[in-house]
């Protein structure tokens, strides 16, 4: 039973590295620049989808992340550019622009790709399972993604609370018209948020579709899970998504082991009963 | 007189012949109308490669058919479901009021048939329900229009707990099960016959439909379990091989495939494969008849791939359409003689011998079998399902009678 | 009400009417589905329009009416008085507790929502031996009332017809009485209502219960319809396109959702027939609206009256 309850830690565990990288791009988009982008799951798809064609045609997997995240930074800075630009700070338009822009590259992904599930192929040194101490065997691939999410956490809180861009991002996640009073280059600080975010979140897709596969569907499958992370750690907290993350894949993991029919529930329901008593999640700041 | 008498009997006579020409006219006008075939499958969305099959499936049959049938040409309309029953409705209806199609094939995804099926009530339109495996429409919830050319879900689960107990000599399984209405079917068929010949279940994971994780599930395995039965659809399949080897189960335990290596699936497996057992299924590619050698040869040379069982599925209903048109000479609208013929008659599939039971479902073999690795001279070196085991003609009742079947309802969770 | 006006809807209702007598049973299923979709989209408009609240739940109690309604007839029997009323009820029940969103504005409103809104799907899912699972509950007959019984699929579009004439009726009283202003205050300064001591967060609560009864009128109205239901009837696309219906249409108008309701229909049934993408044209509606057509046909219908007249 214990052995049970350890590997579904892991498993649980595994999940919030990968919904952190998700997650945290739409939250401190949201923080900054206020934006609602529902497209996120699709960016994570195309992201997911062009690291497999890289893959396949170079059979290099550091290159299929970097591949899929580049490609993913250029798509959402057109998207940012020419058509969330537009919408302001309304989000009920950014909700239904950027769900549209969702429809429109899933179902161009379905066109290019297919309606497969496709398996981004694991490099080979990551196949297969790996002895844990306690005799636990353990794919090897997911272990390596828990610590290579908890690096990029590191590596973004570090950026975020060490670095002076960082605190030029967090007092504009504070308060934005001061930071643009100061005379810094506002719009250049969102460019280079957004491109980050959206790195993330292409990265994500290919290291997720190496074991959850990528297939159509995914992109909102995806997107519902991310939206609890950054609802329960708050709105605009990048800590808030580590935290998120990581409540939210551990009860994932736990829910559908202990009660898998209610599964939903075990993800939905504490999130809603916290947003009515606490909108802002565990870190965010007041709604 | 005579004359014009006879010439009146003449101008009658011509008449007559005029009448009996226009008859014939507007008789052969009739029957030169095409049949047209109301064909509903997934084109796009998640099904959409099972769909596909399907559709290629039925695209061999007619061209080697010729695209006639009872001395009409047959026209396939096809509309996409997108394995939605809201979707699937919409478009039954659609073809049969707007395209007026004769009758309908399909739908592919279990839950779609009921929709359909409603449709087929409502408007009297017969519906052959291609793949859809609900079996509450050949059993409960039965539509006198409705005949079923595929299988029903649980008809393939009751001879694998069969072949568990028996010939795999198993004692106590965990199943792991697809949470909907085909995955219970199968699994909980499967079940009652392991059962019956007391055989203990371990435990029963049920998934959803895309589950994303089967690391819990694996983790859920029960230590003392001497097998594990995998019923699993769409992208499921792969991911559950995956795991199962990534957590280094191989080792440790044994799992055999109820519902799970499919021809459509196993382009995305690897060697891994070979030796598993892959289904319990009424159809294998690898199954050795003249009737599917022809078949696959066929199919393998224009799609330069195996087919699966969607596609030969659709295949044999051409097969059986076209069996029963032709012995109507054509004569499609009649919709109570096309249905009888239907029922009446029997075809040698690639699958096998076919016939209808008397509650409109194929009574049909049901093959176990393995994953091989072998050469095709068109494909060269694939991997496919060959039959190892056959259980001859299988009703959806097992060996239990229909009645006492019918009284215990439904396989339900 | 202007001459031009009087004359466009006289033809209208006289399109309405005589519909099923030039159009074959696949057109008349077409126009009820999108009188029954344009009432929903009016549901949501009520708070959307006059609000100011992003709703994307209004699936669920469309579903849940739907599947009270489909369960009561098909499996226990009842007949149509007390199945629909029930229905009604269902929903509206259903709306008094989410309702409870209503504490939260902006951004948190919305995605609370989208939340509710999964959970109902994935219960309506999962719960299959209730509902049927994805197989839904099917064969469900039509509405008879006492001796009076629908017996065609014409004679169900004239009592949409009715049943919306009606509603639209209703809900232009609604709009127009203090009420609706309140909440159009409320939408155009919250704190400013509050200082003339409107109660805000009654006054929403009481516009979403309503419009939760009004979106499960749509439910009761569709599964008669349909005969059919299953959980695509609460997933996140129907809540999403309700909402864009009232958008295209024309948010705050009485006529806009329903004209949102034919484009998005009537677009979704043209394209799909010829175009295998057309999840994509959809989505390029969703863009083209947001960007271009914020206010909709009525909008930009007045807009140009506007410059005619200027």
């Amino acid at each position: 039973m214990t052995t049970s309850a350890i590997l579904q830690a892991i498993n649980g565990t595994s999940l919030a590295a990968l919904l952190f990288l998700v997650a945290s791009g739409f939250t401190v988009t949201f923080g900054l620049m206020r934006v609602v982008n529902m497209a996120y799951g699709a960016y994570y798809l195309l992201g997911g989808y062009v690291g497999l064609s890289i893959m396949r045609a170079t059979g290099s997997f550091a290159l299929a992340v970097v591949g899929g995240g580049a490609a993913v930074v250029v798509a959402g800075y057109l998207i940012d550019r020419f058509l969330i630009h537009y919408t302001g700070e309304n989000h009920l338009a950014q909700v239904l622009l950027t769900v549209g822009i969702a429809f429109v590259i899933g179902d161009l992904a379905l066109k290019i790709w297919g309606g497969d599930s496709l398996k981004v192929p694991v490099p080979m040194a990551l196949r297969g399972a790996m002895e844990l101490p306690g005799g636990l065997v353990y794919p090897a691939f997911r272990f390596v993604l828990i610590f290579f999410g908890a690096a990029v956490a590191g590596a973004l809180w570090l950026l975020y609370t060490r670095t002076q861009i960082g605190a030029v991002v967090r007092a504009g996640v504070d308060d934005r018209e001061q930071v643009a009073a100061t005379g810094i280059d506002v719009d250049r600080l969102f460019v280079m948020v957004s491109a980050v975010a959206s790195f993330l979140a292409g990265m994500a897709g290919v290291v997720g579709g190496a074991f959850l596969t990528l297939y159509p569907g995914a992109e909102w499958e995806i997107l519902i899970v991310a939206l609890v992370v950054v609802i329960v750690g708050g709105l605009g907290s990048l800590g808030g998504a580590m935290i998120g993350a990581l409540v939210v894949g551990l009860l994932d993991a736990y829910g559908r082991w202990l009660l898998p029919e209610f599964s939903y529930f075990v993800l939905f329901g504490p999130m809603a009963v916290l947003l009515l008593f606490r909108p802002q999640g565990i870190a965010g700041r007041e709604a | 007189m005579t004359t014009l008498r006879s010439f009146r009997s003449l101008r009658r006579a011509a008449l007559l012949l005029v009448l009996a020409v226009l008859a014939a006219a507007a008789g052969v006008q009739a029957q030169g109308e095409p049949i047209k075939i109301g064909f509903l499958i997934p084109l796009t969305g998640p099904l959409a490669t099972p769909g596909q099959d399907m559709r290629d499936g039925f695209a061999l049959f007619w061209e080697q058919a010729g695209q006639t049938a009872g001395g009409r040409k047959v026209q396939i309309v096809t509309a996409d479901t997108t394995c939605n029953p809201d979707q699937a409705l919409t478009q039954a209806r659609r073809v049969v009021h707007q395209e007026k199609v004769h009758f309908m094939v399909g739908p592919l995804c279990g839950h779609e048939g009921p929709a359909v099926a409603q449709v087929s009530k409502e408007t009297g339109v017969p519906l052959l329900m291609d793949t859809a495996g609900a079996d509450t429409v050949t059993k409960w919830d039965r539509t006198p229009t409705v005949v079923r050319t595929a299988v029903s879900a649980s008809q393939i689960g009751h001879p694998w707990g069969d072949y568990m107990y028996k010939e795999l000599g198993l004692r106590n399984v965990t199943f792991i099960g697809q949470d909907y209405t085909w995955g219970h079917e199968v699994t909980l068929g499967a079940v009652k016959t392991f059962t019956e010949l007391g055989g203990k279940v371990a435990k029963i994971i049920w998934n959803p439909i895309g589950t994303k994780d089967y690391g819990p599930t694996i983790a859920g395995i029960p230590a003392d379990t001497d097998g594990v039965s995998a019923v699993v659809v769409g992208v499921d399949r792969v991911r559950l091989f995956e795991a199962w080897f990534n957590f280094g189960m191989d080792k440790k335990k044994k799992i055999f495939g109820g519902y799970w290596m499919h021809q459509d699936v196993l382009p995305q497996m690897d060697e891994r494969a070979i030796g598993m057992i892959g289904n319990s299924l009424h159809y294998a590619a690898g199954l050795e008849t003249p009737e599917n050698k022809a078949f696959v040869d066929a199919f393998a040379r224009k799609y330069k791939r195996l087919p699966s069982w969607f596609a030969e599925s659709a295949y044999t209903t051409g097969l059986w359409s076209k069996a029963a048109i032709d012995t109507l000479g054509g004569k499609v609208e009649d919709r109570a003689a096309f249905l009888r013929a239907v029922r009446t008659t029997k075809i040698n599939a690639p699958r096998g011998p076919l016939r209808l039971d008397e509650y409109d479902n194929p009574v049909q073999n049901v093959y176990i079998s393995k994953i091989q690795k072998i050469k095709h001279p068109a494909l060269g070196e694939v991997l496919t399902n060959v039959p190892f085991k056959t259980y001859p003609a299988v009703s959806q009742f097992w060996t239990w009678k229909p009645e006492e079947f019918l009284k215990r309802g439904p396989y339900k969770r | 009400m202007t001459r031009g006006r009087l004359a466009a809807g006289a033809a209208l209702a006289a399109a309405a009417l005589l519909l099923p007598s030039v159009a074959g049973p696949f057109w008349m299923g077409l126009v009820t589905q999108m009188l029954v979709f344009g009432l929903l989209a009016l549901s949501v408009d009520l708070l959307l329009g006059h609000a100011g609240l992003f709703s994307i739940c209004h699936g669920s109690f469309f579903a849940v009416a739907a599947y009270t309604v489909a369960i009561l007839q098909v499996r226990y029997g009842v007949s149509t008085l007390p199945a629909a009323a029930a229905g009604l009820a269902a929903g509206t029940l259903l709306g008094l507790v989410f309702g409870l969103a209503v504490r939260t504005r902006g951004v948190y409103f919305i995605l609370i929502t989208i939340a509710f809104g999964y959970v109902v799907w994935g219960v309506a899912h999962r719960w299959s031996s209730f509902t049927g699972g994805d197989n839904g509950v099917t064969n469900v007959p039509f509405p008879a009332l006492g001796g009076l019984r629908v017996e065609s699929h014409t004679e169900y579009y004239y009592l949409t017809l009715a049943v919306v004439a009606l509603v639209a009726l209703g809900y232009r009283v609604v709009i127009r009485s203090p009420f609706g202003l309140a909440l159009r205050g409320i939408r155009g300064s919250e704190t400013r209502m509050r200082t003339l001591g409107f109660d805000s967060n009654r006054h929403l609560y009481a516009a979403f219960v309503l419009s939760a009864a009004l979106a499960s009128l749509a439910g009761v109205m569709y599964v008669y319809y349909n005969r059919f239901v299953n959980p695509v009837a609460a997933s996140f696309p129907v809540s999403v396109e309700a909402a864009l219906m009232a958008i295209v249409g024309g948010s705050g108008t009485i006529i806009g959702p329903f004209l949102g309701s034919v484009i998005i229909l009537g677009l979704r049934n043209w394209v799909s027939s010829f175009f295998e993408l057309y999840a994509a044209v959809m989505g390029i509606v969703f863009i083209v609206a947001v960007l271009w057509v914020p206010e909709g046909l009525v909008g930009l219908a007045a807009r140009a009256r506007r410059r005619s007249q200027a």
